[in-house]
Formats: C-alpha cells, sequence, structure tokens
C-alpha cells in the first residue's frame, strides 16, 4: 500500500470516468483504508473529493462491468459491486484484530475493544459520506425492492463489525461479557473502575443491534442476549451469596442498611453505565434477593426494633419491604399487636397488681392511653411515613385498648365513664391540670380517645350530667371553651348527638332572663323581698336531673318566694308543670347568733335544717324529721355534716344542739359538700339511662329500617341494626331480639305468615 | 479531524464546469438558510416532491436555460447532492415531456430510439419513478456524447 503521513493530496491521480471496478477499486480502497486506520493523520479536501467523484462515477456509469441484470431495463442502478468490495475490505480488516484479541484479557480486552470501537466507526462514518451516492441510489434501491439485507454503508460497517468480529470473540467464553462482569463484581466488592470504559462497551453492544423491519428503531436484541442477561443472572448470584453471608455474621439492623446501600448503588450504577431499560429487571432482582429472600427474617425481627423505638432501623425496613409486594402486611399486623400490647400493659400497670380499679384517677388513665396513643402515632409518622395502612391498624388497636383493658374489666362503659370525667375535671373552674392556654389541647386529646370509643353514648351520657353540674353550680371554666368541646363532638357525631347540650345552654339563658324580669316585677309590686332570688328553670327532656324521691317541707323563710315565681311562672307559661329539684339547690344563710357574722353556704335541705334552729337551740333526729320530712337516711348525713362542720353539736344519741362557739377562719363556710350515696347512685343512675336509651336507640333503629325495606329476615335485620347503630355504641345481639319482641308485642312490626324469620313493617 | 471541514484549502469539483457551478451558487445563495428537505423525502407521503407543477416562480425562471445547461445543472445537483436543485430540474424535464408522444420526445431531445419495441413496453410497465428515468437517460446520453467527444479528440 503506498501511504506516506503526508497529508497533501493523498488521492490526487482519481481514475477516469469510464475506469472499470479494478481500477476504481484500487483507488478507492487506498482511501477506504486511510480513512479506517490512519484517520487520525488527516485527509484534505482534494483527496476526499477525489475518492467522492470516483464512486459517483462509478455508480453513474452505465457500463454495466461485466454484471447485467436481464430484469432490469432502463433505469440501472450500478453499485452492488462496490457494496461487495466494502464488505470484502472490512472482513480483511478485522483480520488482525481478531488476532489481537485471542491474546487479551478482560480489562485489556476491553480497553482495546472500546479504543477499537471508537476508531471503526469514526471511520464508518466517514465512509458513509464517502459513498453517499452508492447509500442514495443503490443501497436504497435494494432496500425498496425488499432486499433487507442491504445497508447503508455506516449500518453494513456496524452489522459486519458484530458478525465477524463481535460474536468471535463472545463465542470464545463469551470473553467480552465475562470481561464486563468481573469488572462490575470488582466494582460491587469496593474497587474502583473505569467506569467510561464500561460504559463504552456495552453502549457499542446497543449500537449493534439492528432491527432489520426498522433501521431507525433502538434494537436491543444484542445488548440483551450478550450483556443484560448473564449481567442480571451474575447480580443475582453475587447478592444471594452476599446476603446470605452477611446476615450469618451481622444483626438484622445492619443488614437493612447493607440492603439499603447496595439497592442505592444499583441505581446508580444504572445511572452510570447500563441501558435505562435495564433497570426494572436489575431492580426488581435485586429487590427480590435482597428483600424478599430475608422477609421472613425482617418480620421477625420487627418486633424488637419496636421494643427498642429503633426509629432509624424500622424507617429502613419500612422502605425496603414497601418495594415489595405484601411485604408490609405482616408488618402492619405485628404493629397492631404490639400497640395493643403497649396500651394494655400501659394501664394494667396503672391499675396496680391489687386490681384498685375504683381508685383509678380519670387524668390518669386518660394520659396513660394518650402517651400510648401519641408514641406510636409518632411512630407511624416518622417510620412508615403515615402509610394508611399503618395507621388503621394503629386505630384498630387503640381502638381495642382503649375500650378493653385492665381498668374497664368486662364493663364496656368504663373507660367512657373515666374519659368523660377526665373531660369534666377539664372544664371546671379553677382546674390545675391544664394551663389556660392549653385548654384547647387538652380537649383535642380528649378527642383523639373519643373517637376510639365505642359506646359513645355512654360518655355522652356521662358528659351531659356532668355538663348539667357545672351549669348548675356556675362552675364551669368558660363558655368558650365548654362551646368549643359541644362543636367537636358535633363535628365527630353529628348534630342529634350534641343536640342536647346545646339546648342546655338555651335553658342556661333563658332562667337568666327569667330571673332578672321575676326579679323587676317583684321589686315593682313587692317591698318585703328580704332575699335574693335566683332560679333555673331546665327542660326535663334534656337535663338529666332526677327530681327528689321523697318529701319536702318547704321552710317557711321560703316559701312566700316559692309562692310567687309560681304563680309568676305559671301567668307566662300557662300549663307548664315545675318541679322543684331540692336536691340540686343550694342557698346562703347569714349568722346573727355569733359574736363574729359567717356566711353559711348549704343545700336546701341543710338550710331546711338550720332554720329550725331559729327558733330552738336544741332538737331530737324526730323533731327535725317532722319538721322537714327529708328521709331519714339522707336526713343522718345532712346532720352528720353539719356536726363535723360543728355547727351542731352532738352529744347525746339523736339530739343535736346549735354550737353557740362555732368558729372559723373563714367569712364564708361551705357546708354543701357531696354525700356519699349521691356519688355512687350517680354513675349507676347514669348507667341505667343509658341502658333505657339503647333500648330506644336499637328500637327506633329497627323502625326505621323496617319502614325502608318493608320486609327483612331475621339475621339480616340485626346485621343492618349493628351496622348503623355502632357509631354511637356497640349493640349487644340479645339486646337487639328484645326489641324486635318488644315491637312485635306493640306491633309495629309482624312475622311474615309461613316463614319462621321474616318480619314485616306494619304501617 | 485534521485537514477535513477547513475552509482555506481549494475544493476540486472535477464534475462541474465553472459557468454550470456558478448557475448552482446562484440557486443556493437565493435559496441559502431554507430548511433542507428532510433525508427520507421521497420516502414519506411528501408529495410536493412528487408534484410537477409546484415550481417557485423564482425557481421558474431560474431554470428557464437552454437544454444544455438543464442537462449540466440536474447533473450537477446530482452529483453535489442538492436535493432540491435535482428536483427543480427534473420537474423542468417532467413538464417538457409531459402530453408528448414517444416520438415527440425523441425529437425534443434528440434521441436515437435503441430500444426494441419489446423493451420499450416492459418500460412504460415498471414504476420507475420520473427521476430515476430521466436520470439514467441523461447519464446515458452523457455518455455517448463523452465518447464521442474523446473519439473526436483523437
Amino acid at each position: 500500500m503506498a501511504s506516506s503521513s503526508s497529508s497533501s493530496a493523498l488521492f490526487a491521480k482519481a481514475p477516469s470516468r469510464t475506469a472499470d471496478l479494478e481500477e476504481t477499486w484500487a483507488f478507492l480502497t487506498h482511501g477506504v483504508d486511510h480513512i479506517m486506520t490512519r484517520l487520525d493523520t488527516g485527509m484534505d479536501f482534494p483527496s476526499y473529493t477525489n475518492l467522492y467523484t470516483t464512486v459517483y462515477n462509478y455508480c453513474t456509469s452505465t457500463k454495466m462491468h461485466g454484471r447485467t441484470d436481464s430484469n432490469r431495463t432502463g433505469a440501472n442502478l450500478v453499485g452492488a459491486d462496490l457494496y461487495i468490495k466494502l464488505q470484502e475490505y472490512f472482513l480483511e480488516h478485522f483480520k488482525p484484530m481478531k488476532e489481537k484479541t485471542s491474546s487479551l484479557q478482560d480489562e485489556d480486552l476491553l480497553r482495546y475493544y472500546a479504543a477499537e470501537w471508537d476508531r471503526y466507526t469514526t471511520g464508518a462514518n466517514f465512509l458513509n459520506r464517502l459513498f453517499t451516492y452508492l447509500n442514495r441510489y443503490w443501497v436504497k434501491r435494494e432496500r425498496d425492492e425488499g432486499k433487507k439485507n442491504v445497508y447503508q454503508v455506516y449500518t453494513l460497517a456496524l452489522a459486519q463489525w458484530k458478525q465477524h468480529f463481535f460474536i468471535p470473540i463472545q463465542k470464545e467464553d463469551a470473553k467480552l461479557a465475562g470481561a464486563l462482569l468481573r469488572l462490575i463484581e470488582r466494582q460491587r466488592n469496593g474497587e474502583i473502575i473505569d467506569q467510561g470504559l464500561v460504559k463504552k462497551v456495552i453502549f457499542s453492544f446497543v449500537s449493534l443491534g439492528l432491527d432489520n423491519s426498522d433501521l431507525n428503531k433502538e434494537c436491543l436484541d444484542v445488548y440483551k442476549e450478550h450483556f443484560e442477561t448473564p449481567f442480571i443472572e451474575a447480580t443475582e448470584k453475587y447478592y444471594k451469596k452476599e446476603s446470605e453471608t452477611f446476615l450469618a455474621s451481622n444483626t438484622v439492623s445492619e443488614y437493612l442498611k447493607k440492603a439499603e446501600d447496595r439497592l442505592r448503588e444499583e441505581e446508580d450504577r444504572i445511572e452510570r453505565y447500563l441501558h435505562t431499560k435495564t433497570r426494572k429487571e436489575l431492580i426488581s432482582k435485586c429487590e427480590h434477593v435482597l428483600i424478599r429472600d430475608h422477609s421472613e427474617l425482617m418480620w421477625e425481627s420487627f418486633q424488637k426494633l419496636l421494643d427498642f423505638d429503633q426509629d432509624e432501623d424500622l424507617q429502613r425496613m419500612y422502605a425496603l419491604l414497601s418495594r415489595i409486594p405484601e411485604g408490609l402486611e405482616p408488618l402492619r399486623k405485628r404493629f397492631e399487636s404490639h400497640v395493643k400490647q403497649a396500651g394494655l400493659s400501659s394501664i394494667s400497670k396503672l391499675v396496680g397488681e391489687g386490681g384498685n380499679v375504683e381508685g383509678i384517677d380519670p387524668k390518669v388513665y386518660v394520659d396513660a392511653l394518650l402517651e400510648v396513643h401519641k408514641k406510636n402515632s409518632e411512630t407511624v409518622a416518622r417510620s412508615f411515613k403515615s402509610e394508611a395502612g399503618f395507621a388503621a391498624s394503629l386505630d384498630k388497636a387503640c381502638r381495642e385498648f382503649v375500650n378493653r383493658n385492665a381498668a374497664t374489666g368486662s364493663s364496656s362503659t368504663k373507660s367512657p365513664e373515666l374519659i368523660a370525667k377526665h373531660a369534666d375535671m377539664l372544664l371546671r373552674k379553677n382546674n390545675k391540670m391544664a394551663e389556660e392556654e392549653d385548654l384547647e389541647g387538652a380537649l383535642n386529646r380528649v378527642m383523639v380517645l373519643f373517637k376510639y370509643l365505642e359506646d359513645k353514648d355512654v360518655f355522652q351520657t356521662f358528659y351531659t350530667t356532668k355538663l348539667s353540674k357545672r351549669l348548675i353550680h356556675g362552675v364551669s371554666a368558660s363558655d368558650e371553651s365548654e362551646a368549643s368541646m359541644i362543636s367537636k363532638l358535633k363535628e365527630a357525631c353529628g348534630f342529634e348527638y350534641t343536640n342536647k347540650l346545646q339546648r342546655m345552654f338555651t335553658d342556661m339563658s333563658l332562667s337568666k332572663d327569667l330571673t332578672d324580669n321575676f326579679k323587676e316585677r317583684m321589686s315593682q309590686n313587692h317591698d318585703d323581698m328580704d332575699i335574693t332570688f335566683s332560679v333555673m328553670v331546665l327542660g326535663t327532656n334534656f337535663w338529666p336531673l332526677n327530681p327528689p324521691t321523697h318529701e319536702f317541707v318547704i321552710p317557711a323563710e321560703i316559701l312566700t318566694t316559692y309562692d310567687r315565681f309560681q304563680k309568676y311562672y305559671q301567668t307566662k307559661h300557662s300549663g307548664r308543670k315545675l318541679t322543684w329539684l331540692w336536691n340540686y339547690s343550694k342557698n346562703e344563710l347569714r349568722t346573727n347568733y355569733l359574736n363574729q357574722k359567717y356566711i353559711l353556704m348549704t343545700s336546701s335541705y341543710q338550710m331546711a335544717v338550720l332554720v329550725l334552729y331559729n327558733k330552738n337551740d336544741t332538737m331530737s333526729l324526730e323533731e327535725i324529721f317532722a319538721a322537714t320530712a327529708i328521709s331519714k337516711d339522707i336526713l343522718t348525713q345532712v346532720l352528720a355534716l353539719l356536726v363535723k362542720a360543728k355547727i351542731l353539736v352532738n352529744e347525746e344519741p339523736e339530739q343535736y344542739d346549735l354550737n353557740p362557739g362555732f368558729k372559723s377562719k373563714k367569712i364564708r363556710v361551705n357546708l354543701n359538700l357531696p354525700i356519699k350515696a349521691e356519688v355512687k347512685q350517680e354513675s349507676n343512675e347514669v348507667l341505667k339511662a343509658v341502658d333505657e336509651d339503647r333500648k330506644y336507640a336499637i328500637q327506633a333503629t329497627i323502625v326505621r329500617i323496617m319502614k325502608a325495606r318493608k320486609t327483612m329476615k331475621n339475621q339480616a335485620l340485626i346485621q343492618e341494626v349493628i351496622s348503623q347503630i355502632s357509631h354511637r355504641f356497640a349493640p349487644k345481639i340479645p339486646d337487639i331480639k328484645k326489641a324486635i319482641e318488644t315491637l312485635l308485642e306493640k306491633e309495629y312490626i309482624e312475622r311474615v305468615e309461613g316463614s319462621k324469620d321474616t318480619f314485616a313493617y306494619v304501617a | 479531524m485534521k485537514n477535513v471541514g477547513e475552509s482555506d484549502q481549494p475544493i476540486p469539483l472535477p464534475n462541474v464546469s465553472s459557468s454550470v457551478l456558478k448557475k448552482v451558487l446562484e440557486y443556493c445563495e437565493h435559496h441559502r438558510g431554507e430548511p433542507l428537505p428532510a433525508p427520507d423525502a421521497d420516502t414519506s407521503q411528501d408529495d410536493t416532491r412528487k408534484r410537477t407543477t409546484d415550481i417557485s416562480e423564482w425557481d421558474q425562471k431560474f431554470i428557464t436555460v437552454d437544454q444544455e445547461m438543464l442537462f449540466e445543472i440536474i447533473l450537477a445537483a446530482n452529483y453535489l447532492d442538492i436535493k432540491s436543485l435535482l428536483d427543480v430540474g427534473c420537474k423542468t424535464v417532467a413538464n417538457m415531456i409531459k402530453g408528448k408522444t414517444p416520438e415527440e420526445i425523441r425529437k425534443l431531445f434528440n434521441i436515437v430510439n435503441d430500444f426494441t419495441p419489446e423493451e420499450e413496453v416492459r418500460l412504460l410497465a415498471l414504476p420507475h419513478s420520473y427521476h430515476q428515468l430521466i436520470l439514467s437517460f441523461w447519464h446515458h446520453q452523457a455518455q455517448i456524447k463523452k465518447e464521442n467527444e474523446w473519439a473526436e479528440d483523437r
């Protein structure tokens, strides 16, 4: 070959226009070889144009050059010879390269291959331009006629490379792919490798893919067969082995870190030197080997992480297991039972070994429940990214331990009672538990627990009772806080739930107006009003208050006022019946019999007893009973309190004397303390009321359902009742059956004839 | 790449005479900056390339030259791979042929009928694009002409 390093007009002497194939190719082959092997020494324009013109001239010559295709007439296109010559040239071109590669291994092989690839593809690009004329007419025509194995010169170069260079190397134990995989394995082992080299070789595989039906389409056949498939296999093997060895000598926490790092590394690997289409398969394979194959072990260690609050590890475990299907479900279940256990043991600790359920302080109880909820809901937010499934597990567990724990025993009403009592204490004046600004927060926390309560009606009843007490005794912290709590309950349970509560507030403000109007009227008509009087008129249906069960002789001192108000009220609202709740009334008495004037704050019963001593200094139990008609068991307690406060002296049995030497540090003496019997009675009454309400609620629900459905089977009816009513409380099936019986008796519904378990609505 | 793409070196164009190159440059100057046709424009459904009447006013004026020049311009455009100019040239020739009998065409271009009647029939039946036909024909003519010239030179 006549070649020199000189760059001026290397190929100045072009063959004539009519040159034959031999002469033409003799000239072209020098040029082609120069471009393919010595392009770095450059090529000048005259040489390039000469080569181009030679191709053009040959392709446009009409001489058949010894080859005629009898099928083609007129528009003959010349080029097949050149094309074949090119093909032959490439074949020769690979020979020394193949020899070279047979002596190379691993990284050396890759380096050589990559360098050759660069040189070859650059050259082929130039050839493609040099042979433009061949591409434009002959190749195009061949392809148009369906010869799909004829390519443009650049593509031909790639096809030749693949068939005569790439495939033969790969035939030797997949030498190229093997070298790549070993290099990648070294990187996985922590060594630094030449990633640019890996990328270049891998992407040459991508370029070698040819889709014969559409050459412009990317075709990954070669890449997949010669790299991706073995790569995925190698990855699986590598991580299978690594994860097993690692777990044999490390904790699961360590492994979580490792797996996380490995997955991130593989993501990076795709960015750095793999085709993006490999992502899905690579990552899912890694997830399988690194996570799924060890998921059992992760599930097992979950409890330990929870027990020791290993937040970061929990986060990691969540993130890893969320990548595989069904990976989280066992965690959710375990988390649920963990939370439940935490709640139960917290309350058990509170109750103590003695099982002192009665003495449990509502605040301590509520705080204990809230603590468990707070801690675990933080875990859900922080470690489980507030994932819905874990939130549901938390709710389920909380619902369980809030309603049933060591403090409640088998009673479903204890928890609502304690929580309602706690709310009461929060809303009382002078409560020391919650700071002023934190009251709202404390109420919100009550609502957290409220949402978990099953028997919301029990809470409602207790809350109503407590609210009535707060209002009657004027000990509510503030109207705003009360209103805020009611609106929270309304939001959670609807208008019906808080209707009564709101009516109570209405009654309160109406009563205030009524008292003012009454006072004004009295001051107009009478001037002998020597007592201050205020009254609350409360609707029987809305207030959980019971009238006294015994007679009561109204003391003469207040009788006038009593009568005047009765009359006044009747003229205003004729037909309404006033029941006087003496057991809830209170009075203030001024003492005149002592040196120091005291104000005694008393209940009406105490007042009734004390006013007797305006006329007597000593009285027997019988006399007092006769004068007041207060039942004896209450009366003895009333007297006992007065004796204890040293207003009265009880030196002889059943004889009570006024203590003339009474002394107190305070001017205002509060004698109005709750009587024990009342306290206990209160809870029982509330529960009785709840039971009663439930009966009606169930009956009303049944009637509502039957009215809509007309006929229904027993079982379906019971199911429907449960589903409709369970947002208020958890109904018991015997109660529902009893309600059905009652409605059958009252003929709201009837049995369908000829059927045992079908009911029909009676219009 | 060294020495490739530098513009201070003269580029020899052995297949184009200076008078034709001037014409070609005039065309190129006028159309400078226009988008190049897509490389596969003739395989796509690009009808404008096939519609023979679709020649702009300027191009029409430009291509109104004697037959000799028209023929040289077409060859140069093909050699230099200037698709749009090749189209203009070929469309012009197609318009000249349109509606004429083979005999009239032969007369127009001064062609000796060297086809056998059988070949002629087969040729007309083939679905070649007009511009492959014309090119092939021109190259054929050019070959004969050049061979004659050389024969005369000797």
